[in-house]
């Protein structure tokens, strides 16, 4: 380490002089190669050959014009240069070596490459040489005025509206191998692979990446946070407007449209689970569980031919008694267990967890009663009719607009995951959600001040399950089938990964960390046996430069970067035997 | 009652695996109040360093030779990779929100099990591992109980194992290091023990009883897993709960008290219960009974909460 520090001082001694002169002109240099060819073939992703900037060149040509940074100097702008250009560079780099893998050599990669990958090492070496910030940026506000409430609605509706055009992108980049027929072959012998389209996604991401701490760290993002928490109601309309438009802007294609469904099923669960992990602060590793009881309920209720049970409840009903049941789960497996402290109720409920998936898995006919059919489960689930007789199964048009079926489910999901939304913010802000955080906090103070911290406890591990539980009737109908498989542990532990990655006790994060979570391995597909790998390597990665978490709550982020932190009840456990003997 | 007595040999031999895994998860969490999920992981690369060792040996090694230097490289695999684990993936943690670590873990685990899975030469299914303790081999313990060579193997090296960390823990400099550590960092630092050595120490001392495990387990079912970690590691930690985590003796009495509710359920459960299908269930119903009752485990103390 203190090799590459010297290393590092001494080559910025040598620079620093230059550092803008240098950066800028690095800078400069790469949005100029982003209008040359990169690529001396066509057919490779985001249209190489010519010259208007596409795919993964437009995504470095936005990152280059953060170089007029070197010449007005704003607050923070070391590092918010700092991060625009290390991922221009690595997104340059990559997309060279994709090219040349895919045209089969260097050869075939354009002068624009080349010239770029130096420019951008050019820029991201002057923009590390800069002297270190002096100012941190401030959150800044609009100047007051006639127009500034509406200016600052303006901006929520274009917030959502980016977060919505970033996950289209996102989601519309073929995760598929290149359809056939195309040509996208070098030479009649040499043919692209999956690679190429692939390595769409990833500059995507990486662009995603660079822009927000970018921006962040110039403080666009904490002023762009305050607004929009002034205007709350703005944001949460134009963000359901844009959910709910999401369908028309998939050209009736399904494949997509069934993951934003899976996405909406995962981030349910996970808002779900931050109110009983990141409000309460009581870590729970069965989480699942509940999901389960509610889904396996639902399937079996529903009508379904493999059900052993002849009934067909109506909709709203299941949805109510698989919460309820759920509920009175929660309630079992917390009243005689919320005593425990820390991570001894961890392990409980993992063992719970494990015992409803044996259990599941057992309730078969031979090793057990009849009753969920053990590994095949209950499948066949019929699709929802409502009583109107509107058929979820059913393409419907639209406004001219052809929609699959999925957009039925789809727009369920969108229904759900705002009420478990509704359900979190208006927790978390009342006085039970206050005596949450204050029992998370240090749960001896809270005792003290008057709050009967089992009772609350038990209230907090009861709504999480019924909200799971209401979660998995609703994904039941979505997926068709409840099978042990989808309860296992890791879905626990990823569920937990995505609100923790997305950060604790918000809704935002929660639903980010789903998203991450389950677009990811999605999308990483084409590393194929290599998925999970890079996947387990990539949490690693976003814990150790994020460990609070993409979205922290306020209160956790100052805990976290003050010295010392704060008496978190989740970064100092109380009460461990603290003796090896 | 044969059969009874049977069976306990046989929960004795599985808990003894439980108990020298569950270890490796009680002193990392007495001390820096980790739960290491990837310790499964690091059992399993265990069980790979030991196979890697009898493949490199020249064929025809005796098994008295072969066994100790196949302990050696399972050791070694399984203690180079808890230790950069630690300094890579935990160190930079330290003071971090405490579900960060856990959720680095999870990544650390699914990597370390899909890096065998991928580059471990036809470990993508299970792999043979040598029967250099031939499992026929049966030796009676009166009436018609028995057990197996590889099983009596591994319940003595288990127990020499456990002995060996009990008493370097309380006995050596270092050990008892490891105590002050675990009862209070800060004062330890402040008494000139270097708290970062001391974290190392507890890994790898886990991780050379976990490479032990991993070895038997080879031993007695003839293969080892990239995923075998995974569902042993839990148990593990399940045994280290039950006995009181952060407990030396806890982690053994747990990791006993484990395998014999496990073979026993499997035994004398009541029907439709019985049977090796629900024995992972009975497990965790006696962990969520025995938590109701004694909420910090069989050998865990009531300890006031730390402010």
């Amino acid at each position: 380490m203190s090799v590459v520090a010297a290393a590092r001082t001494r080559g910025g001694a040598l620079v620093a002089p230059f550092a803008r002169q240098l950066g800028l002109a690095g800078s400069v240099l790469l949005v100029i190669c982003c209008f040359l060819p990169w690529s001396t073939y066509s057919g490779f992703p985001g249209k190489m050959l010519n010259s208007t900037p596409g795919g993964a060149r437009l995504y470095v040509l936005l990152l280059a014009l953060f170089g007029f940074l070197f010449v007005k100097d704003l607050p923070g702008r070391r590092r918010a240069l700092g991060s625009a250009s290390t991922f221009a560079f690595v997104i340059a780099l990559l997309t060279m070596l994709f090219i040349a893998y895919a045209g089969r050599g260097l050869v075939n990669v354009g002068s624009g490459a080349f010239v770029g990958v130096v420019a951008a090492l050019l820029y991201m070496v002057g923009a590390r040489s800069l002297p270190e910030d002096d100012r941190t940026a401030p959150v800044r506000s609009l100047p007051d005025g006639r127009w500034r409430a509406a200016v600052e609605s303006v901006l929520c509706v274009l917030a959502a509206v980016a977060a919505l055009a970033a996950f289209v992108i996102g989601l519309g980049i073929p995760s598929t191998s290149i359809a056939d027929g195309e040509d996208y072959r070098l030479g009649g012998a040499i043919s692209l692979n999956d690679l190429t389209n692939e390595s769409q996604f990833l500059s995507f991401l990486l662009f995603l990446c660079g822009l927000m701490l970018a921006l962040s760290r110039m403080g666009v993002i904490a002023s762009l946070g305050a607004i929009t928490k002034r205007h709350s109601k703005v944001l949460v309309a134009a963000g359901l407007m844009a959910a709910v438009v999401f369908p028309f802007t998939q050209g009736g294609d399904g494949y997509s449209l069934r993951i934003a469904a899976s996405i909406g099923v995962f981030a349910a669960a996970a808002v779900g689970l931050n109110i009983v992990v990141g409000l309460a602060g009581l870590l729970d590793l069965g989480y699942i569980a509940f999901f389960g009881v509610g889904a396996y309920f639902a399937a079996i209720v529903s009508g379904s031919i493999t059900s052993v049970i002849d009934v067909h409840l109506p909709f709203g009903l299941v949805i109510l008694l698989s919460a309820l049941i759920a509920g009175l789960f929660g309630v079992l497996l917390g009243a005689p267990t919320l005593r425990l402290r820390g991570d001894y109720l961890a392990i409980v409920t993992l063992g719970f967890g494990e015992i409803f998936r044996i259990t599941v898995n057992n309730l078969d006919g031979s090793a057990g009663p009849k009753l969920t059919n053990g590994p095949n489960g209950v499948s066949n689930i019929p699709d929802l009719v409502l009583p109107g007789g509107f058929s979820f199964g059913e393409n419907h048009n639209l406004f001219g607009v052809d929609l699959p079926f999925q957009a039925n489910y789809y727009w369920l999901e969108v229904i759900l995951v705002a009420v478990v939304m509704t359900a979190f913010l208006r927790l978390a802000e009342s006085r039970i959600g206050r005596a949450w955080v204050a029992i998370r906090e240090d749960e001896l103070a809270a005792a003290a001040t008057g709050i009967n911290t089992t009772r609350l406890k038990l209230l907090a591990f009861a709504l999480g399950a019924t909200l799971a539980g209401a979660a998995g009737s609703v994904s039941a109908h979505v997926v068709k089938v409840a099978a042990p498989d989808s309860f296992t542990f890791l879905e626990s532990a990823l569920l937990l990964a995505a609100v923790i990655l997305g950060g604790m006790g918000t809704v935002q994060g929660a639903l980010l960390g789903a998203t991450v979570l389950y677009l990811l391995p999605e999308k990483l597909r084409f590393l194929q046996d290599l998925r999970l790998l890079v996947f387990g390597i990539v949490l690693v990665l976003i814990m150790r430069l994020r460990p609070e978490g993409l979205v922290p709550s306020k209160r956790r982020q100052r805990e976290f970067h003050e010295a010392g932190g704060g008496a978190d009840a989740l970064a100092a456990p109380p009460g461990h035997a603290g003796a090896l003997g | 009652m044969d059969l009874f007595l049977q069976q306990l040999v046989n929960g004795l031999v599985l808990g003894a695996t439980y108990g020298l895994i569950a270890l490796g998860y009680t002193m990392v969490y007495g001390i820096v109040q980790l739960i290491n999920f990837a310790h499964g992981e690091i059992f399993m690369l265990g069980g790979f360093g030991a196979l890697t060792t009898y493949l490199a040996l020249p064929s025809g090694t005796p098994a008295g030779v072969a066994l100790p230097l196949m302990l050696l490289g399972g050791m070694a695999v399984s203690v180079t990779v808890a230790v950069i684990m630690e300094r890579f993936a935990y160190r930079p943690l330290r003071g971090a929100p405490r579900l960060a670590p856990l959720i680095t873990a999870l990544g650390v685990s699914i990597a370390l099990q899909e890096l065998i899975r991928n580059f471990y030469p036809r470990a993508k299914s299970a792999r043979n591992f040598p029967q250099l303790v031939n499992p026929d081999r049966r030796f009676s313990l009166g009436g018609d109980v028995s057990i197996s060579a590889p099983n009596l193997l591994t319940i003595v090296v288990a127990v020499i194992g456990m002995v060996a960390l009990s008493t370097f823990v309380r006995r050596s400099r270092t050990g008892r290091a490891m105590q002050a550590t675990a009862q209070d960092p800060d004062t330890a630092r402040l008494m000139g023990i270097d708290t970062d050595r001391i974290i190392v120490t507890a890994f790898v001392l886990g991780a050379a009883l976990a490479a032990v495990a991993g070895l038997a387990q080879g031993l007695r079912f003839g293969q080892v897993d990239f995923r075998m970690g995974f569902i042993t590691g839990i148990k593990a930690f399940t045994a280290a709960v039950l006995g009181g985590i952060g407990n030396i003796s806890g982690a053994v009495l747990g990791g006993f008290t484990l395998g014999l509710v496990e073979v026993m359920a499997t035994q004398y459960a009541p029907e439709p219960f019985a049977g090796g299908a629900w024995k992972d269930a009975w497990a965790f119903v006696v962990l969520i009974v025995v938590l109701v009752f004694r909420p910090t485990g069989l050998l865990g103390e009531r300890v006031a909460a730390r402010a």
